[in-house]
């Protein structure tokens, strides 16, 4: 008996044993990468980029990398200065056919970049011709030495809808376009897409940054012989950001295509979120980078329990389930006001909940220096719940669940103290 | 990061280590390098793959840790409680090199009960059989080459001795070590498999195991441990001395009937099981609880977990002293004498060695001996096959490959290392099964 469920998923027409996949980056930068990366257990890879050394050759900054790190943890993001491929079209060429040879049923997506409407077709028929069973248009890395590639691209809606048409023409594959994030509001662009032909939209790629400064040279990192710039960061740090583009596309009514999730995601809990937001396929770079092809193994194994667990027999059945409950903020109801409650036999009487409260929010802690106990003054209380948030005891500070009571007591005390 | 034993759980025979919050699980695998190669793997014996389960842990893969836990261990659970892990899987992590290691115990027994409460499925049962094999003796070894051959498709029949499976974990482990869940999940999974357990089937008479394989059993595998408990000549014949396999088991099973309150108790060597006595004794009720080695406190072969367990307990040391002779009474033994020692050359921890220091003699007034200076296999053994090869205290002799001089009869555990470690006993039966497998194969094809 194999206690395993279906993470089955489709996508684009197309079937993937999983839906986890190699976004495109060094990840995927060879055959022999990839090959292993199937072998560890990933259901499809997204190729590192190509383009056409005749229109533009690449030369990587170097170095190329520069992290974010927060007290003793390191690498919740990770800033790079990277192009796409560096390695000769032909040879990539050569490397996707012969991976889609020895692992026929595993996807393989070509991700293409180009700089005039010839580049585009070339590369997506040579795609094509090399047996890709998709392309992504990346229209979306922040720091192409290029003038006119990558997220200027995705910047300009009619840019996005020619290119993509151009694409569609070209080729029969489905056609997903990845958008950038350096932009106050992605859909119009995922709607230029699909008005080109989309058949998809992956997002989100890196968001434009800088994670580091030298003081005593003044240089911004990665120093690149004395320059820097704001490059694309990846990694945990961007996971909130992705989510929120990832909902606001599958929450648009006139979209409406199926979306490829990408941004920090390391773990099934992290594949999980995207999916509750509307993702059907999912893609990761910097998880790799820092861990290794490995943790797919934990996503399969995590997320297949987590199905068996409440008796989900089929991805569909989750996937999109948190979107409705974003909402726009003229939508909460407000009726229901919370506050903390401390638990006292968790309480290690830090007072970190205190000083919070003090600074921060309505000075409503209050901590005893000779029991060295926190506790909260319910009145004052606004249920905003920073001290829950500070509490080095996790699960010490929780909501005070009782609504009724709070909502009269809240509203009489407001009301209380209005009045005076 | 490991928590304090509770000196309260230790008195009632419960678990005296809390489990790990989950927030201290977090903390500690995200401590984890997640190394390559990753030597706390290779130091455990059973093959039980931390650095794969602290992993699953980290990602929070939790039932995924407890199938790894129990795929590659079948005591996985005991073990979690009773791995010196200081001197095997945590002993070369590379964390060392920066920070405390990682606790890798800690984490197992968290991934293992998280299995347990959560129900992960039970292990597969193998329908097909490669053939028959018998075990003699359910203890770790045992239980270890069992489930290893339960996988590989072979039916399996375990003769044990006593009417509950589990070896020395089940009757002489304390129970504020080893809290018993652990041992009856483990051995439940072993059944799971599909293994046949035979137990009050002593394998005792002579020629036993030629019998088994004329019977149609392919193959034998002897882990019958260590059961005849070594004893002083100078403690021979009086009623209130014992050994420390028979005071445990009673200890375990019915420490009324010992009635240590107020009693004084000498426990006699420093190894782990002196330790595990000297503790229980002292958990029993009893007054003062001496134990009385060769070895000077930094020289004792327990380690230092122990040790701090029996500080806790105020054990009084009485290391580096040997006894000299026995004080008498009506009822018999009412004391001992003795007097501290030194080495006569540095390093070399043999009674032989050592050297009485005049004017350190000392007389303590004893109700109970319990003497803890080793084990060795039963007389029965050495004759359970015609001509089956024994050493030194009746240890069987095995080559690389666990296979006995004669062929096709294998053997691992206590009973051919002399004495080692639950882990390092099923690590042994693992290695064996796996032999077996070969031989049986080899024998197939050369037919
Ligand atoms: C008090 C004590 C504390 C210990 N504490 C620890 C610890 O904390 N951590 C640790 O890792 N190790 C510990 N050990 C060591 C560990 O228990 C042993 O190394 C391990 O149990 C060896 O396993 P085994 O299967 O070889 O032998 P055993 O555990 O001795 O099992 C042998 C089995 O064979 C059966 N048997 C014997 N003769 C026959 C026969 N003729 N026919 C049928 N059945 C027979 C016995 O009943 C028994 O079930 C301790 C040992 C003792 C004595
Ligand atoms: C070093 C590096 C190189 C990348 N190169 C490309 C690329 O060539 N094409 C592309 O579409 N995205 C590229 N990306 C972006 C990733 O595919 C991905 O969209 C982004 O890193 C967010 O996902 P993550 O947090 O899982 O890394 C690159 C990212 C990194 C870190
Ligand atoms: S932050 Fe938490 S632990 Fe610290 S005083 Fe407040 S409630 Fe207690
Ligand atoms: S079984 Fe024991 S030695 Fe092996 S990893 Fe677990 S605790 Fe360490
Ligand atoms: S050796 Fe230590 S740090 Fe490395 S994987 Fe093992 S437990 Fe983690």
């Amino acid at each position: 008996m194999k206690f395993q469920a279906d993470l089955g998923v489709n996508f684009c027409g197309i079937r993937f044993g999983n839906p986890f996949c190699l976004s495109s980056s060094p990840v995927g930068n060879h055959a022999e990468m990839c090959a292993r990366a199937y072998d560890a257990g990933w259901g499809g890879i997204v190729y590192k980029t190509l383009g056409l050394e005749k229109s533009f050759k690449v030369i990587m900054p170097s170095p190329r990398l520069s992290v974010y790190n927060y007290g003793d943890k390191r690498f919740i993001g990770l800033q790079n200065a990277e192009q796409i491929t560096d390695r000769p079209i032909r040879e990539n060429i050569r490397d996707i056919a012969w991976l889609k040879k020895h692992y026929p049923h595993k996807v393989l997506i070509s991700s293409i970049m180009g700089y005039v409407d010839e580049d585009w077709i070339e590369l997506a028929k040579m795609s094509e011709d090399a047996g890709a069973d998709m392309l992504e248009l990346n229209f979306s890395c922040p720091q192409m030495a290029h003038k006119s590639a990558g997220h200027r691209v995705g910047q300009d809606f009619l840019a996005v809808a020619a290119f993509t048409e151009v694409v569609k023409k070209a080729s029969k594959l489905p056609v997903m376009a990845k958008m950038t994030p350096n932009i106050t509001n992605m859909v119009p662009v995922a709607l230029a897409a699909k008005q080109g032909g989309a058949d998809a939209i992956s997002a989100i790629n890196t968001i434009k940054a800088i994670t580091d400064i030298d003081i005593e040279n003044f240089t911004p990192l990665p120093n690149i012989h004395g320059h820097s710039s704001a490059t694309g960061f990846s990694g945990p740090s961007v996971k909130p950001v992705a989510m929120r583009f990832v909902s606001d596309l599958y929450n648009s009514k006139p979209l409406g295509l199926p979306i490829s999730a990408v941004g920090g995601i390391e773990t099934w809990i992290d594949a999980l979120h995207f999916l509750l937001l509307g993702a059907t396929n999912l893609q990761v770079t910097t998880g790799i980078l820092r861990y290794g092809y490995r943790i797919v193994e934990d996503m399969i194994e995590g997320l297949s329990d987590y199905m068996l667990e409440r008796n989900i027999k089929s991805l569909n059945e989750i996937i999109g389930k948190s979107s409705r409950k974003i909402v726009d903020p003229s939508e909460f109801v407000t009726r229901f006001q919370v506050v903390s409650v401390i638990d006292d036999a968790k309480c290690i009487g830090c007072g970190q909940c205190y000083i919070s409260c003090q600074d921060g929010a309505n000075q409503a802690v209050k901590f005893d220096t000779l029991t060295r106990k926190a506790s909260v003054d319910e009145e004052r209380c606004i249920g905003c719940l920073l001290c829950k948030h500070v509490c080095p005891v996790w699960d010490c500070i929780s909501i005070n669940l009782n609504f009724h009571f709070y909502i009269h007591f809240h509203s009489i005390s407001r009301k209380l103290r209005s009045k005076n | 990061m490991k928590l304090p034993v509770n000196p309260e759980k230790i008195v009632q025979f419960k678990g005296m280590r809390e489990p790990l919050s989950l927030q201290a699980v977090i903390k500690e695998s995200n401590r984890c390098l997640l190394c390559f190669d990753a030597p706390c793997s290779e130091g455990c014996p059973a093959g039980t793959d931390p650095a794969k389960f602290i992993r699953q842990i980290k990602f929070y893969n939790y039932k995924g840790a407890a199938r790894t836990i129990r795929n590659n261990n079948i005591l996985g659970s005991v073990c979690a409680f009773v791995c010196p892990v200081e001197k095997l899987c945590e002993k070369k992590c590379s964390i060392k090199a920066l920070e405390d290691p990682i606790n890798i115990s800690g984490l197992q027994r968290f991934a293992s009960e998280y299995g347990q409460r959560f129900e992960i499925e039970p292990p597969a049962q193998s329908l097909k059989s490669e053939g028959r094999i018998a075990i003699i003796g359910g203890g770790p070894a045992g239980m270890g080459c069992a489930s290893a051959l339960a996988k590989m498709d072979y039916e399996v029949t375990v003769f044990e001795r006593e009417n509950l499976t589990g070896g020395v974990p089940r009757w002489n482990i304390p129970g504020f070590r080893l809290p018993e869940e652990a041992l009856v999940y483990d051995v439940k999974n072993l059944i799971s498999q599909g293994v046949e357990i035979r137990h009050k089937s002593p394998v005792e008479t002579p020629e036993a195991v030629t019998n088994l394989l004329a019977e149609g059993y392919d193959s034998v595998f002897i882990s019958s441990g260590l059961s005849v408990a070594f004893k002083l000549d100078m403690l021979n014949g009086y009623s209130n001395v014992t050994d420390y396999i028979t005071f445990l088991r009673k200890v375990k099973f019915g420490n009324e009937s010992l009635n240590l309150k107020n009693k004084n108790v000498a426990i006699i060597g420093g190894g782990s099981v002196a330790i595990d006595s000297a503790v229980s004794a002292k958990a029993c009720g009893a007054n003062k609880v001496y134990l009385i080695s060769l070895e000077h406190l930094s020289e004792l072969p327990a380690d230092k977990e122990e040790i701090n367990l029996a500080r806790i307990m105020d054990i009084i040391f009485k290391s580096g002293s040997q006894i000299t002779g026995v004080v008498e009474n009506e009822n018999g033994l009412s004391g001992l004498t003795g007097i501290e020692t030194d080495w006569i050359e540095p390093g070399k921890f043999i009674p032989l060695n050592a050297r009485q220091i005049s004017g350190t003699e000392f007389r303590i007034n004893i109700d109970l001996v319990v003497q803890a200076i080793g084990t060795k296999p039963g007389n029965e053994i050495m004759i359970l096959a015609k001509g089956l090869k024994t050493i030194g205290k009746g240890i069987i002799e095995v080559n690389e490959d666990f296979e006995t001089n004669i062929p096709g009869v294998f053997a691992g555990g206590d009973v051919v290392n002399g004495g080692a470690t639950v882990v390092q006993a099923v690590g042994e039966g693992k290695k064996a099964a796996q032999s077996i497998d070969n031989f049986l194969k080899n024998r197939r094809t050369s037919k």
